[in-house]
């Protein structure tokens, strides 16, 4: 008696909420007043400077597209997913299920990416990532690609770390590289992605992977004086970059060192001091700063409260501005975004062109900046 | 306060149960079972919707990590509770499962089902080959090695080409239709019912073993080691034991999450999950499976129901530790009076 | 562990692959050697600090205090504040020199050890002494430590932002010296000197004074502890002070040598001082000194060898080998004697 109650019930509501999620029918559509759009990355936790970066982009376009008065309001969803696979897996269905948010800004993680394309890809939930820039998220052959649901308007480490060897030997004569990483999802591919382009143009001396968090780097320096490397290249975040450039300039070392858009942060002259001097990074990102004027930094400031624009903003806002255009077109429905997404071609922040190929990327591959840090402050240099 | 402190609400429990007659017994049961089985509906049902947790999706949240902690708890709960064998690295187990699901079913095309019983064996033989060293010692050095252990799993993880390196392992399949139920991302409710089954039949198991032998064999380890050997108790062989069996459970579990999310990573496989499950044993109440089970729901629910205060959850969190194990020691339902007596060198 | 596939010896080469190999580099031995053991040295010592944390409170408790992490955690910061807010020096400022260095750097050092033996002490009440009243189970305890040291991550991450800190480079990192290699770096040299000097103090302190001596007779026996007069409240309060002294110096230092400091840092560093003190043997003071030392050497010249991958798991290895020969570490005697 309790178990038919049970299963009659239970068939009854799986079925409802199937339908739920997969029905959206045109004439809800053409009602709705208000849409949404959700901000998924770190907002909390160990990584949070990076979401917390990239969010005000996304406040920013949103607060220009209101203003405008449109049809169609569209509201910003937070969603922390905290740099983390675990914590994604679970954030991602349950932005999937709120039927209101029609497109992901997002993920700023590759780890919360593959973390996620499960249920984005279940929900027709189309993404566009600021940052989640690991090659294998729109590679066809990967098994954990995104497609048909990500797309990104970041240069993937396939384009970073071929770019990050090159400026880094940028007017170095037979340079010896010594690469090494921190064993994450990201700083490993990285570094490994550099070796090819390293050695066409010199040779490596030396690798090491040392656990994002070591304390001590004075043995990895003593490791790269011995090996008579010129250039170190270092894939993997501010807080060990600076521990790490601090050891090997105390240790002696004098060549250059470099390294990834994960040490791009502001963060980074401080926190290294003098061993910052000189270093060389690298960021599939313009400064957003460079490319707004007096007038709308200002107004920036005001709806953001933040001065300058972090790491990733511009890209954050281009993604926005993708979605927000579509929702102008009158695609207000998940599948309606994808499709608009996938076909259309926009200008983004920079004006360069952004249309994306069949599997999420930018044709044509999105620049990567190569940057200096002079006298405690990071510099745009040139496209490395 | 002195009540609040005192009050045993798992005796008053078995008192009432004892009371009751067969058919009493099986109609709670079946109800009990059939409340729990309704959970995945409770969020948008209107009496019960303040259950829902906000930005995660409450369906799946029961699965993991509420589901996923009980069975590990229930699992850690045999190493712990009934033997008193300190573990601060069970989260070795559950990533054995987790990545022998994810190399089998990815490489060789195995499903879930036929993975189950090999991850099982794979996360026991670990049992076994750091359970043979490790048991001979006493008390603490037991934690910093089974701790050496958890950590040396994920490095090792992060070091292998097989297991993917720090990307881990990607498109790992659900688990295959059975008897018309669907485990996949559209149908969380599924996958509840299989944990809850799954669940079930480790309740039964640990129940099984407490009555018999290997339970009291335990007990006595638990209550003074040398007295226990003394009165003839092989005693490495049935640590052993609760340890190999700890470690099942925690392989099923791992098999049955990484099918569950379909990717995994070695960064899912933190001390931080070890510390967490045998928190949610001491704070259910060490030895007893019901306050386990009470225990994990509440520490694995309650960090997602609080997320919008983001910012401070895991500082709520953090006092709700403290206050819990000042206000009740024993955790929310003690073990039965008779079984809870002090321990050898705890003062 | 791994599944053997069915396709014969060369599937199985692949799926052993090591993603980075195992390459073994002996050389460094020679050429490096007292570059790493000098290093080692100075890592090492910093470790067997913090192990006093846990080796003390474990010698009189039995139990593992595991709030020393985040203990250290607040030292770091605390050094960092006294430099920065308390002193007003701005991140850029200058190197000190002379008697203004010195009376900096004092002030730090000791304000750092301070912050931290008194932390060491609240966390005491905080977490242990209601359940040690009460002859609460010993996990018990265990959680509650772990519920105080999530609570103090958790405030100092809310804090700080997340946002890893820097201290100013008030010690210029001037040099005695290099012999074959090895840099006698100023900030190195202080890191191995104050832990020899502490380590000599305490263990006159704890086998002469009367204080000291209850504490080992507390450690030996409780309740004849109690019988023979001694307030063992009180002999616990100061057990965790000293503990918190030391990780306030191993703080210190670590601000002093490293530079920075960020919300987490106290997680690794436990479970190497946690491990140190196991290795040497836990309840020994000496022990805490020799096994800080091994495990800094075993892990610089392990991370040179073989790689800093696989730097733990060879920690771990040794830390297992050690203990089946030795089951109680290698200086573990003394208390296993006095337990049973």
């Amino acid at each position: 008696m309790n178990k038919k109650i049970v299963s009659g019930l239970a068939i009854a509501a799986a079925a409802t909420l199937a339908l739920g999620v997969v029905a959206t029918s045109p004439a809800q559509a053409a009602a709705k007043t208000s849409v949404s759009l959700a901000f998924e990355g770190p907002l909390t936790g160990g990584d949070a400077q990076l979401g917390q970066d990239q969010i005000p982009g996304a406040i920013y376009a949103i607060a220009l597209y209101n203003a405008k008065n449109p049809k169609v309001k569209v509201t910003l969803v937070k969603a922390d997913s905290q740099c983390d696979g675990t914590v994604a897996a679970n954030v991602a269905p349950g932005v999937a299920a709120n039927k209101a948010i029609i497109g992901v800004i997002g993920t700023s993680c590759s780890g919360e990416a593959r973390a996620s394309f499960p249920a984005f890809k279940a929900a027709g939930l189309t993404m566009i990532a600021p940052s989640a820039s690991a090659v294998s998220l729109t590679d066809p052959k990967a098994p954990d690609r995104g497609f048909p649901v990500f797309h990104r308007v970041v240069a993937h480490d396939g384009f970073q770390a071929p770019a990050l060897a090159r400026y880094a030997a940028k007017g170095v004569t037979s340079p010896k590289f010594y690469v090494i990483d921190d064993m994450t999802t990201y700083g490993g591919p990285l570094a490994k992605g550099t070796l090819a382009t390293a050695n066409k143009l010199g040779s490596v001396v030396g690798t090491d992977s040392v656990p994002k968090g070591t304390a001590d780097y004075t043995s990895v320096a003593s490791k790269v004086k011995a090996s008579g490397a010129n250039v170190v290249i270092y894939g993997g975040y501010t807080t060990d970059a600076a521990k790490l450039f601090k050891a090997l300039r105390d240790g002696g070392y004098t060549g250059i060192l470099a390294s990834g858009d994960g040490t791009n942060t502001s963060d980074f002259p401080g926190l290294a001091g003098k061993a910052a001097e000189g270093v060389r990074l690298t960021a599939a990102d313009v400064p957003f700063d460079k490319l707004l004027t007096a007038a709308q930094l200002a107004d920036f400031t005001k709806i953001t409260g933040i001065k300058v624009p972090g790491l990733y903003s511009t890209t954050a806002y281009n993604a926005t501005n993708i979605f927000l255009d579509c929702i102008t077109k009158g695609a207000l429905t998940r599948s309606a975004i994808q499709l608009c997404v996938t076909n259309g071609s926009w200008t983004g922040a920079g004006g360069e062109t952004i249309k994306f190929d069949r599997y999420g990327d930018i044709i044509g591959g999105a620049p990567v900046g190569g940057y200096l840090v002079k006298n405690g402050v990071i510099v745009y240099d040139s496209v490395a | 306060m002195a009540n609040l402190t005192q009050f045993n609400l798992r005796d008053k429990g078995a008192e009432i149960w004892a009371g009751w007659s067969r058919p009493v017994r099986t109609i709670f049961v079946v109800v009990s079972i059939a409340i729990v089985g309704l959970l995945p509906f409770a969020a948008s049902w209107g009496p019960t919707s303040f259950l829902n947790t906000p930005i995660t999706s409450f369906q799946n949240v029961l699965v993991y990590p509420v589901g996923m902690f009980i069975m590990m708890a229930l699992g850690l709960n045999i190493v712990v509770g009934k033997s008193g064998l300190l573990d601060l690295g069970y989260v070795a187990f559950f990533a054995i499962g987790a990545y022998s699901q994810g190399i089998l079913s990815t490489l060789y095309g195995w499903n879930t089902w036929e993975v189950m019983p090999v991850g099982i064996g794979f996360a026991m033989a670990a049992g076994v080959l750091l359970g043979l060293p490790a048991l001979r010692l006493r008390g603490d050095y037991l934690a910093i090695i089974t701790l050496g252990f958890g950590e040396i799993v994920r490095i090792v993880a992060i070091n292998l080409n097989v297991t993917g390196g720090p990307n881990g392992i990607p498109g790992i399949p659900n688990p295959p239709k059975v008897f018309g139920f669907n485990f996949d991302l559209m149908h969380p409710q599924d996958f509840f019912w299989l944990v809850i089954t799954m669940i079930l039949l480790v309740v039964w198991m640990v129940r099984r073993f407490t009555v018999r032998r290997p339970g009291r064999a335990w007990e006595a380890i638990r209550q003074d080691e040398d007295v226990a050997a003394l009165m003839g108790v092989n005693t490495l062989v049935y640590k052993l034991w609760s340890f190999v069996i700890g470690a099942a459970v925690g392989g099923a579990a791992g098999v049955l999450y990484a099918s569950k999310v379909m990717v995994i990573s070695p960064d899912m496989f933190k001390f931080d999950v070890s510390i967490l499950i045998l928190a949610c044993v001491v704070f259910g109440g060490i030895g007893n499976i019901w306050g386990v089970i009470l225990g994990a729901s509440i520490l694995a629910y309650l960090p997602e129901r609080i997320r919008f205060i983001s910012n401070a959850r895991q500082l709520v969190f953090g006092l709700v530790l403290i206050l819990m194990m000042n206000l009740r020691p024993d955790g929310l339902l003690p073990r039965k009076k008779r079984e809870k007596i002090t321990e050898k060198g705890a003062k | 562990m791994w599944p053997l596939p069915f396709g014969g010896v060369a599937t199985l080469h692949n799926t052993l692959d090591l993603n980075r190999s195992v390459d073994m580099n002996f050389s460094v031995i020679t050429s490096q050697f007292w570059s790493l053991a000098l290093q080692g040295l100075s890592l090492g010592l910093i470790y067997a600090l913090v192990s006093l944390g846990y080796t003390m409170v474990y010698g009189v408790l039995r139990l593992i205090n595991f709030a020393n992490s985040e203990v250290f955690m607040v030292g770091t910061f605390a050094t960092l504040f006294i430099e920065t807010h308390v002193l007003g020096y701005a991140i850029n400022a200058p190197s000190l020199h002379g008697f203004k260095l010195i009376y900096t750097l004092f002030f730090a050092f000791v304000a750092s050890m301070v912050a931290c033996a008194l932390l060491a002490i609240l966390v005491e009440l905080v977490a242990y002494r209601r359940l040690r009243a009460r002859g609460a189970n010993r996990l018990a305890s265990l959680i509650s430590a772990i519920g105080v040291s999530i609570f103090l991550l958790e405030s100092m991450r809310i804090i700080t932002i997340s946002r890893p800190m820097t201290t100013p480079r008030l010690l210029d990192k001037w040099s005695f010296g290099t012999f074959h290699g090895a840099n006698f770096r100023i900030d190195t040299m202080m890191a191995i000197i104050f832990p020899i000097l502490i380590f000599i103090v305490l263990d006159q302190f704890v086998g002469r004074s009367r204080l000291g001596k209850s504490i080992r007779a507390v450690s030996m026996s409780e309740e004849n502890s109690k019988l023979m007069g001694i307030n063992i409240n009180r002999v616990i309060t100061l057990t965790f002070c000293i503990g918190g002294l030391t990780t306030g110096a191993a703080a210190f230092l670590y601000t002093t040598v490293y530079e920075n400091t960020v919300f987490n840092v106290g997680f690794s560093m436990g479970i190497a001082a946690f491990t140190a003190a196991v290795l040497g043997g836990i309840g020994n003071l000496r022990g805490a000194f020799f096994g800080g030392l091994a495990l800094g050497l075993l892990e610089e010249f392990a991370s040179a060898i073989l790689g800093s991958q696989w730097k733990a798991v060879t920690v771990f290895t040794v830390l297992v080998v050690v203990l089946l020969f030795r089951p109680n570490g290698l200086f573990g005697e003394a208390v296993q004697q006095t337990r049973t």
